[in-house]
């Protein structure tokens, strides 16, 4: 079990590291002079352009800047913003909490809700519930995050006044943005968990289990869910990805702050580290996510805990 | 079952049928402006008398740094103005009052300046406001590359001349000098903070203002409070004691929606930059107050190049001129909510030729006679051609999300299309590389200044892109230059107008540039603020402002 987990770990962290040098290339071939970006064209003599390029270490050879931008990260170093001059590891991890919070509660939403929903929906097959639960479901992965986003700001905030439409402090302000976000997620789990409950109801070994004479209760959600949330879980891991790009917009929107917003103020001013600093993180969250959720399949599932047990090494 | 099931499907589009109404209910009643009730006077505002409470103002973009001598942006003079106070305060008209100057001499030959300075003045650190600390800011703005070093243009240096007296001198005559002083761009800061913070002050601002800076949570808000000591607000202030406000708390909140609906559910005080379509709306709403400042400078203007054949050619300039219908983009794009702009300078700058209004007109007919008469001839896909070429027009925007730029080069677009003219449109933030080296026909550009000097940036010819100007035209006519010398360094307010005058006409009879609209500064704001000003640039001033119970 440790030596999977050892093993999943070492390869995340490939994954990490090859997603910043992807990153990197694609800034680096991307057209436009960063050096005469950050001047504004303006004001500048050639000398001028030429000092800050090898001050930037621009003036290098395409491998020269790879090798320092990988060995700086490998120790830690994000480098500056070329905006302000801010450190870009702090920066982020300023902002970071912020989002790391909407994400979860976000996540928690998917989870709750999708779940609900699925199994009542699957419970109640074609019913009022069924058809309820499937257009919410439809809703959310159809709706794109601004939109659910303005609609729920118009209707709690603006014209019933429940919960404020800005700001990142207190529970208040996670409502709105953690639900827009959330029913994305929850529209997909919605519609993995019905399906995944109906094929395992057809299943022949519920249908001893109700000749055994247990309760329907503990058939639905003894036997029945359990066996329904894998596939549910990996659609979280999955959707964390989907959940990480919404806060790009969510943030905007709902003027939190967040790496979301960073990100997009970043590329839109091409500051190149800070953009490769959220990059960083963003593929960090997504495979922790990803692995947090291979692991805890086994909890649920016995079946994965002793395969483990027995391929690992 | 079938029958169940039916029924079934009918309560499901009920439900969801009753879903859509109260979304659509709610989007409906928002359109009619009617916003139920604001819940009175919002958060944090709970005064009691005409003074006191918290004015929180919903920015649309976040300043860059509170350093006075850093920034070049608009939104950072917004917060900072309310930090810093300057030495001298220009009046709507154009004149100069003392602020922290008491008075000032200029020397016979216009290259330097002696400011007396006021007593009895404390940084919010504490310390002592004289002329080491009027030097220390000004040598500052040397070190950086912002608007303020532009502002002061030709300085040489600053004389402690003594404790209450400093002298600045210039490389060359410069009559902007006064209102570039006049600006929080070249607002004073404590020395002692500037040595204290370094490359950190942006985000520890100390200056002598009517507030204190408190805390900058980035992308979320930057808190002011009241500077209690303070008693020497600029004359054009009624306020001659501190701050009726006691907090003053800018909210950064990009999405406009969110915005102006947190106005006018009470979230927020005020809010800025309001699109056109809301203003119609907010007009009619008895809870909110909305004002309009013009920002002054150059209007949003299109200029050409012409050092680019074949539009160095003044008869096809004006046939694109007459081609494009500015009262038409500016009327469908803003509702009647802009000006249209007839010159390359704003009305209410020093100097504007209100002559030029009317002075050109939208012109189909014309447009393409002249294009005829220039040989330019309809081919198979109604452009025109030449001698085998096709007539095209590059033209370049660079913030095409603002006030709806990238919309009126759609318009302009068409409306060369149908004179037989085909546009390449190129919208990028990226306009370094295409400026340089000229690959641009058209380019869309407005600035924000007090000062008509503005237009030696734009117009002399040394002033190219690249090298610190922004001559887009590629103008280079020794005759403009030296009107544009005249300008600043003449020191009679008449003769510097007639210069500017010349110039504009020059501009508009040689069709360099066609100037599209004034930009309104616009504020939405609960109708229990009050006294909110702008000055001659269309900056808030909230020295003034009281919060009705």
């Amino acid at each position: 079990m440790t030596g999977a987990i050892t093993t999943r770990l070492f390869s995340s962290l490939l994954v990490v590291l090859g997603s910043s040098m992807l990153v990197f290339i694609i800034m680096y071939l991307l057209p436009g002079d960063p050096v005469l970006i950050m001047l504004d064209g303006n004001a500048s003599t050639p000398e001028a352009i030429a000092s800050l390029k090898s001050h930037l270490g621009l003036d290098q050879p395409f491998y020269v800047q790879f090798y320092r931008y990988f060995i700086h990260l490998l120790q830690g170093d994000f480098g500056v913003s070329r905006v302000n001059g801010d450190l870009v590891l702090p920066k982020i991890l300023e902002h970071l909490p912020a989002t790391l919070t909407l994400t979860l509660v976000s996540v928690s939403v998917s989870l709750v809700v999708g779940i609900l929903l699925g199994v009542l929906s699957a419970i109640h097959r074609n019913g009022v519930i069924d058809f309820a639960a499937r257009f919410i479901g439809l809703f959310g992965i159809s709706m794109p995050a601004f939109w659910t986003g303005i609609l729920l700001l118009l209707l709690f905030s603006i014209q019933l006044g429940w919960f404020p439409a800005m700001g990142s402090d207190g529970w208040k302000t996670l409502v709105l943005p953690g639900l827009t976000l959330g029913l994305i997620g929850a529209g997909f789990i919605v519609r993995m968990v019905r399906n995944t409950m109906l094929e395992v109801l057809g299943e022949p070994y519920i249908l001893t289990l109700r000749a055994k004479g247990l309760s329907e209760r503990s058939v639905m959600y003894g036997h029945a869910l359990r066996n329904s949330l894998i596939p549910a879980l990996t659609m979280i891991g999955l959707t964390v990805g989907e959940l990480l790009s919404g806060t790009v917009v969510t943030e905007t929107v709902f003027a939190r702050q967040g790496i979301g917003r960073i990100l997009a103020d970043a590329i839109l001013s091409k500051d190149i580290p800070v953009v490769q600093g959220v990059i960083f993180f963003t593929a960090m969250i997504y495979v922790l996510t990803n692995l947090i959720v291979d692991i805890s399949y086994s909890f649920i599932d016995p079946r994965v805990r002793r395969s483990q047990l027995k391929g690992g090494v | 079952m079938n029958k169940r099931r039916a029924s079934n499907w009918m309560k499901f589009v009920l439900v969801s049928a009753a879903f859509v109404l109260v979304l659509t209910g709610c989007a409906s009643s928002k359109g009619a402006g009617d916003t139920g009730t604001p819940k009175a006077a919002a958060e944090g505002s709970g005064s009691s008398s005409s003074s006191g409470g918290e004015l929180s103002y919903a920015l649309a973009t976040s300043p860059d740094s509170l350093d006075p001598g850093k920034s070049g942006y608009a939104v950072s003079h917004r917060v900072f103005r309310n930090i810093y106070d300057s030495l001298v305060s220009e009046l709507p008209d154009g004149t100069f009052k003392p602020w922290l100057a008491e008075s000032w001499t200029k020397s016979a030959d216009g290259k330097s300046y002696t400011f007396k300075l006021r007593h009895n003045v404390k940084f919010h650190d504490g310390t002592p406001f004289n002329a080491a600390a009027v030097k220390a800011t000004l040598d500052h703005t040397q070190t950086l590359t912002g608007q303020a070093r532009t502002l002061i243009g030709p300085f040489k240096s600053a004389e402690v001349i003594s404790e209450d007296t400093i002298k600045v001198n210039l490389t060359e005559p410069f009559e902007p000098l006064l209102s570039g002083l006049s600006s929080a761009f070249l607002g004073i800061s404590s020395p002692k903070a500037l040595q204290q913070y370094g490359e950190q002050y942006g985000k520890h601002p100390v200056g002598t203002g009517p507030f204190k800076f408190v805390s900058w949570s980035e992308n979320d808000q930057i808190v002011l409070e009241k500077n209690a000591e303070y008693n020497w607000g600029p004359p054009i202030a009624d306020n001659k004691g501190a701050s009726h406000l006691d907090k003053l708390t800018f909210k950064i909140v990009p999405e406009e929606a969110t915005r102006i609906g947190s106005v006018q559910s009470g979230q927020v005080l005020a809010a800025e930059t309001v699109p056109p379509q809301n203003i119609l709306t907010l007009k009619n709403d008895p809870n909110i107050k909305l004002d309009t400042a013009i920002t002054n400078g150059t209007p949003y203007t299109l200029y050409f190049n012409t050092s680019n054949a074949p539009w160095s050619d003044l008869k096809l300039r004006d046939a694109v001129r007459s081609a494009v219908d500015v009262d038409t983009i500016v009327k469908t794009l803003y509702l009647g909510t802009y000006q249209r702009a007839w010159s390359v300078l704003t009305p209410g700058i020093l100097g504007y030729d209100a002559s030029l209004e009317n002075s050109v007109k939208a012109d189909a007919a014309k447009a393409n006679q002249l294009l005829d008469e220039l040989g330019w001839t309809k081919g198979a896909d109604g452009i025109r051609e030449k001698d085998g070429k096709k007539l095209t027009l590059r033209y370049l925007e660079s913030s095409p999300n603002r006030e709806k730029r990238n919309d009126i080069a759609a318009i302009v677009q068409q409306q060369l299309k149908q004179v037989g003219v085909d546009v390449k449109l190129t919208i990028t933030k990226d306009t370094v590389t295409p400026l340089t080296q000229g690959e641009y026909d058209l380019v869309g550009n407005s600035q924000v200044k007090a000062d008509p000097d503005i237009l030696r940036n734009l117009f002399r010819s040394d002033r190219v892109y690249g090298k610190g100007g922004y001559n887009y035209v590629k103008l280079n006519d020794p005759g403009i230059d030296k009107l544009l010398n005249q300008g600043y360094q003449e020191t009679d307010p008449e003769k510097r107008k007639a210069a500017y005058a010349q110039i504009q006409q020059y501009v508009i009879k040689n069709a360099l540039a066609l100037p599209i609209y004034v930009f309104p500064y616009t504020v939405a704001h609960s109708s229990s603020v009050e006294g909110l000003k702008f000055d001659l640039l269309g900056y808030p001033q909230f020295y003034d402002v009281t919060i009705r119970k």
